[in-house]
């Protein structure tokens, strides 16, 4: 017989479960298995499994779980969940490893070793997950986790298939994948990848990570957008002159030399975390806060992107490569002298772009878009620069009165800045800009967890809304391409073209200055 | 420790201080109660922990016997991300309306958190001052603190009959997420969705009687039990729920849950050798292997943190378990 809870929310009991009112649990309900391609190598020690550690120290984790590593080492289990452990040790932001946590978590890991193109191995890796959903009651599902080189991607996804593991072939439960970026690496490639993608995973089921979409202040911009009146009516052509978007990184490109080489700071950075913070920034707000309804909108924003004019890409766009220089006073090499680098190498570690989005909010509105390694300052933001006041009443003929600026601060510093003007005290009516700053840290006092394991639960839960959806990836890809080519075909004499520690190229001031615009300091 | 600067609490004087120490930003006035002076190392402790996480207006009225004076200063004047301002008032020797009133002079555009540190609680005149007025602080309350016993809990639900438009957070209900989450957690199955309605008894052990009951009384409001006799429920069809509390573990903390049905029983304790970990398992027909569940060690400074940066508004599910313990105690 099914009861009827009366109480204060009056639903049927056998519906729902009346003590889960107002006692929400962050745990993921469903039981399933998480499966690292490319289990040896460094995010997964870096990141991914110190993130799972700690979904599972914050009780996120469902009550059954498994975590099977693949990966071509020839480890057993038992040296698997060693290694992972020295990982956990030394990376985990919750320190090292402890019982009895630890070993509960321990004996839910295990280990396939094997060639991403030998079917043996993928039927060794079915023979595992089957062992785990007798075992550990993971019920069939599967969240796949593709950390290998993007080359071994469409392979590791047939073999899924052939194998019976895939979402078609699968005998029950669901599949899903995430898939690190680069997605491709230009617009053909994207192509293809999705071709092979879509054969075996519904697009609902897969989850392009980009983990900058996981940061707190990135699912802030919305927030502070969506949830406040005083922006959004400003947030437009009329009261906007210019957005600026900027990711600066002081690091090289460390072990990355022989993948970074071949990729450069327009694939690496611009057409992907760039390009969406600037769907982010200028979105129309979404009917309702799910996955489709903010990826509807951000496709949208995508969509009016003019296209480049390629008579105008070296007008439009900046490219530079750090040379030797020094950071925090610390002498560094020059691009070409770092480790797996081609020593003539033409590829850009700094990227900027002018684009423009045809539609009634912003036409007209200038988007300006940087990245760059080896910069002064590790600085990632977002800065709406508003227009100058039409009358000028106040200060002094020496005064100048700046433009009222919005920063949304990424990293390091998460917060936001307002600038505004304000009358210096005295007798006289001096103007000054001054700053009104909100930090997130002491602002709730809360670190923020990392974005993979924010992003990692959210796949488990099967929440897509941070993560990238095909049509904005294809429609990103087919913004750059047309600089890649003109880059690719006029290689820069001039490189490297910056210091190491420096603000960067100076034909990228050159690109704003044409604007009568300059760049915030990193 | 702070010395006065005022020979004693001029409220005047107190006002021109916080319009001349104005801070940058501030999210909240936070206003301490301490009323006995052992606690107030602890909690000065607690009050600068949060004053250091959030930029607010910290005021301890302390009504400890003797303590009289006042001083008004930054949080911390070196730093420049300290911005809070915080204020030691001895309230021992003036009327509990006149240290109320001091609310009167803050920030009007921030929530106000009143941290009631003194044990007696709905009784006493100076809490209810608090309330008197047209701007009602949010109330942060520990209904175990110092007491193991039902005696404040019984104090806090009067209170509130009298008061129910007050935003009331009491750190020993807060203190049982973990619990319910879990004893939830036990149900989220729907194909054990139908135990619910045959449990027959409820058996908690805990450091203070105020968690237990609280717990029992969050359980018997969600699944419409009504309180027939001391000690015991009745279900929806008017079968008896027998209801067993008794001392054990830590103080402030529950140490296990057992929920016997028609058919399993239901079961989680906190670790034997580990107090961080909880041992979650069933047994009976609907048997489950042991579950570890980590503990988040939330310490009473984060609980109000908690508490003070919650939504302002009331909690029904809260206002429901007080009410349900009462009737309970009551029998």
């Amino acid at each position: 017989m099914t009861q009827t809870i009366a109480g204060s929310n009056g639903v049927p009991g056998a519906a729902v479960n009346p003590l889960r009112a107002g006692v929400a649990s962050s745990r993921i309900t469903e039981p399933c298995n998480v499966v690292f391609f490319g289990a040896s190598g460094d995010l997964v020690k870096r990141m991914l499994m110190p993130a799972m550690y700690n979904l599972r120290l914050e009780d996120i984790l469902p009550a059954n779980y498994g975590i099977i590593g693949f990966s071509r080492i020839e480890w057993k289990s038992p040296e698997f969940r060693e290694e992972m452990r020295k990982s956990i040790d030394e990376f985990s932001r919750s320190g090292p490893a402890k019982d009895p946590l630890w070993s509960d978590f321990a004996k839910r890991l295990s280990f396939v070793p094997g060639a991403f193109d030998d079917k043996d191995c993928f039927k060794e890796l079915k023979k595992q997950l089957e062992q785990n959903d007798k075992e550990l009651g993971t019920g069939g599902n599967v969240l796949y986790y593709l950390s290998t080189p993007p080359s071994l991607f469409g392979k590791i996804i047939d073999m899924l298939e052939e194998c019976g593991l895939g979402p078609k072939t699968q005998k029950r439960g669901w599949s899903r994948i995430i898939i690190e970026k680069p997605f491709g690496t230009d617009l053909d490639s994207a192509r293809a990848l999705q071709a092979e993608v879509s054969k075996v995973f519904d697009e609902r089921a897969v989850y392009r990570i980009d983990h900058y979409l996981g940061k707190e202040p990135v699912q802030d911009i919305m927030a502070l957008r969506f949830a406040n009146v005083i922006f959004e009516p400003l947030w437009d052509r009329r009261y906007v002159e210019s957005v600026q978007i900027t990711a600066a990184e002081t690091v090289g490109v460390e072990e990355r030399g022989g993948y970074y080489d071949n990729a450069g700071a327009l694939r690496d950075m611009i057409q992907n975390h760039v390009v969406n913070l600037l769907a982010l920034v200028a979105m129309e707000p979404p009917v309702s806060p799910t996955a489709d309804n903010i990826r509807d909108e951000k496709f949208k924003v995508l969509s009016a992107l003019r296209p480049m004019d390629r008579s105008r890409i070296m007008l439009d766009t900046a490219r530079g490569q750090y040379d030797a220089g020094s950071i925090g006073g610390k002498p560094v090499p020059g691009y070409r002298d770092e480790p797996n680098v081609n020593p003539l190498s033409n590829t850009e570690t700094y990227a900027a772009v002018k684009l423009y989005i045809d539609n009634w909010r912003w036409a007209g509105v200038p988007f300006f878009l940087r990245s760059g390694k080896r910069l002064q300052r590790k600085n990632s933001e977002i800065a709406i620069r508003f227009k100058s006041i039409p009358h000028r009443l106040f200060g002094e003929a020496g005064d100048s009165i700046d433009n009222n600026v919005l920063v949304m601060k990424i990293q390091p510093e998460e917060g936001v800045s307002l600038r505004f003007s304000a009358k210096v005290p005295g007798p006289k009516m001096h103007i000054r800009a001054v700053s009104m700053d909100f930090n997130y840290g002491t602002g709730f006092g809360v670190v923020s967890a990392p974005a993979y394991e924010r992003l990692i639960g959210d796949a488990m839960r099967g929440d897509a809304t941070l993560f990238t959806r095909w049509d904005a990836v294809e429609r990103a890809w087919e913004q750059v391409m047309p600089i890649l080519e003109t880059w690719q075909n006029t290689p820069d004499e001039t490189f490297p073209n910056y210091s190491a520690g420096s603000q960067g190229p100076a034909s990228s001031d050159r690109m704003l200055a044409a604007d009568g615009a300059e760049w915030r300091k990193i | 420790m702070m010395p006065p600067a005022f020979p004693s609490a001029d409220i005047a004087q107190i006002r021109n201080e916080l319009a001349r120490e104005k801070s940058h930003i501030t999210t909240m006035n936070f206003i301490v109660w301490i009323d006995r002076e052992e606690n107030r190392g602890w909690v000065i402790q607690r009050a600068i922990k949060i004053s250091e996480k959030h930029p607010s207006r910290t005021i301890i009225l302390d009504a400890s016997p003797g303590r009289i004076g006042a001083s008004v200063r930054p949080l911390d004047p070196n730093d420049p991300t300290r911005q809070s301002t915080f204020i030691d008032i001895g309230v021992a020797d003036i009327p509990p309306q006149e240290a109320c009133e001091i609310a009167t002079s803050l920030e009007a555009d921030v929530p106000t958190v009143l941290c009631w540190s003194a044990e007696s609680l709905g009784e006493d005149t100076a809490f209810r001052c608090f309330f008197a007025g047209g701007n009602l602080p949010v109330a942060v309350v520990d209904s175990s603190l110092g007491v193991r016993d039902a005696t404040t809990i019984l104090e806090l639900a009067q209170f509130y009959q009298e008061h129910s438009n007050v935003s009331l957070r009491d750190l020993a209900w807060m203190r049982l997420h973990l619990w319910q989450d879990i004893v939830a957690h036990f149900f989220d199955d729907p194909a054990l969705r139908e135990e619910l309605f045959s449990i027959r008894m409820v058996r908690i052990v805990a450091g203070s009687d105020a968690e237990a009951l609280y717990l029992g009384g969050w359980l018997a409001s969600r699944l419409g039990w009504t309180a027939i006799a001391r000690d015991q429920f009745a279900d929806r069809n008017g079968n008896p729920v027998a209801f067993e509390h008794e001392r054990g573990g830590q103080a402030r903390r529950i140490y296990s849950v057992a929920l016997t049905t028609a058919t399993s029983i239901y079961q989680a304790s906190v670790d034997e050798g580990d107090a961080s970990v909880v041992r979650v398992w069933a047994e009976g027909a609907n048997a489950r292997d042991v579950r570890l569940v980590p503990v988040q060690a939330i310490d009473t400074a984060s609980l109000v943190e908690r508490a003070a940066l919650e939504d302002t508004g009331t909690d029904e599910i809260f206002e429901t378990a007080l009410r349900m313990v009462q009737t309970l105690i009551d029998g």
